[in-house]
């Protein structure tokens, strides 16, 4: 037989496979390795090598002793296999584009309701997102991993994974329909530009001398910052229209979404900068101080929200083209 | 020439389920692991023995082969050996395949 140094080798092969296999297997698997090592080291043996090197050449041909215990244990070298695939990434999506943006947007409010500052409100939305998002992956793939491994689902007649049905595919959605959403846009882009225009003389409260106090600070018009909000709201209803009227291409969409992303960026920053709101209007229309906060709460949210909306429609647009 | 790494990636593919028919055809003579394995490759079937002995144990788990120990030599070793039903299922693969060849050449010899 072979020496003390090199019987190590095969002991330690073999207890290797033997690690992850069920007890009840072990000792059966044991005896037949044994065996079937031993026989090619023979057979090396009678044709004149070294012990040392026939045993290291049978081992390394054998391989990876967890590969083979995974094959002895009839267990998939996967964590999720190919009939699983598709409807393991289906749910996670789903999951992903549904349950992240609601915990965010839930937390964000009560964090604002319970008075908390701009910054703690976004980085605690921020914090949220990527908890509930990690721990929605994490979850879906265990549950898939081990669904991979109920044996039953091997067996005709077991347990399928959803029937697929060409009523599930996604419908275009109807020109007429994208029309009708391109003629409000523009309709409302047109009010609400009007209103911030025309919100110095429009206002409904007067200073001493009987002229209108405007809502919007004054400091915006100083810097021409209200217009450059304005031009951006415009190029981003331009950009709808391009979306509409050209073919899509990855230009137009990046160009696109960019302009789309870049008028609630600007409503972040006078937001939580406290440029949005005049002092004066403030004070002549007697609100508390916590009033301004609110509102400029309320924007940031509505401005998050219009930005994750921007980019699953992007995402979509991408992903049908 | 095709690339060598796509080739073997397609004969791989092709041959998958071959050795299962080779086993259950060549057990009809009781046999041992690494007499298989060889006797195996000598009749032109390339297959590893990381792949042959777990699918000898994964056979007889399924009932298409039953197995001895045989502990009359010094060293006991596990003999398998077709079983009824696993001539069933030769017969059958063994059919299929037939009927692939045939197919195959009809589309090959087709002007």
């Amino acid at each position: 037989m072979t020496t003390t140094a090199t019987s190590t080798l095969t002991d330690r092969y073999v207890a290797a496979t033997l690690r992850r296999l069920p007890a009840r297997q072990r000792t059966d698997i044991e005896r037949e390795l044994r065996a079937s090592i031993a026989d090619a080291i023979d057979e090396r043996l009678e044709s004149g090598a070294d012990p040392t090197e026939a045993e290291t050449a049978v081992l390394t041909e054998l391989g990876d002793p967890d590969r083979l215990a995974a094959g002895y244990a009839d267990r998939p070298p996967y964590l999720i296999g190919p009939a699983l695939f598709v409807d393991y990434t289906r749910l996670l999506r789903t999951l992903l584009a549904t349950v992240v943006p609601a915990a965010t947007v839930g937390v964000a409010l009560l964090r604002t309701v319970q008075g908390d500052t701009v910054t703690g409100v976004l980085g605690t939305a921020l914090g949220t997102a990527i908890t509930v998002a990690v721990h929605i992956a994490f979850w879906t793939t265990l549950a898939f991993a081990i669904v991979e491994r109920v044996p039953s689902r091997r067996h005709p007649g077991g347990w399928r994974p959803g029937r697929w049905d060409p009523a599930a595919l996604p419908e275009p959605p109807s020109r007429r329909i994208r029309y009708a959403e391109l003629v409000s846009e523009t309709a409302a882009l047109v009010l609400f530009s009007s209103l911030i225009l025309l919100s110095p003389v429009l206002s409904i409260e007067r200073d001493a001398d009987g002229r209108p106090v405007g809502v919007l600070s004054p400091w915006l018009w100083d810097t021409g910052v209200v217009y450059v909000f304005v031009a951006v709201a415009a190029l981003s209803l331009g950009f709808s229209y391009a979306k509409y009227y050209l073919r899509w291409n990855l230009a137009l969409g990046i160009i696109g979404t960019l302009v789309n992303l870049a008028a609630p960026a600007m409503l972040i920053w006078l937001a939580t900068t406290d440029r949005m709101l005049n002092p004066a209007f403030v004070e002549a229309a007697g609100w508390s101080p916590e009033v301004p906060r609110w509102i400029g709460t309320g924007l940031v949210v509505l401005a998050v929200l219009t930005i994750l909306h921007s980019i699953g429609e992007a995402a979509g647009q991408a992903r049908r083209r | 020439m095709p690339d060598d790494e796509l080739l073997s990636t397609h004969l791989q593919e092709l041959r998958r389920g071959s050795v299962v028919l080779a086993c259950l055809l060549i057990l009809k003579k009781p046999n041992y692991g690494y007499a298989l394995l060889e006797l195996l490759q000598r009749r032109g079937f390339a297959v590893d023995a990381n792949t042959l002995y777990p699918l000898l144990r994964r056979l007889e788990k399924q009932g298409l082969l039953t197995s001895d120990w045989n502990t009359d030599e010094s060293r006991p070793r596990k003999f398998y050996r077709t079983s009824a039903e696993g001539f069933e299922v030769a017969d059958l693969l063994h059919q299929d395949w037939e009927t692939l060849n045939a197919a195959f050449r009809t589309l090959r010899d087709e002007p």
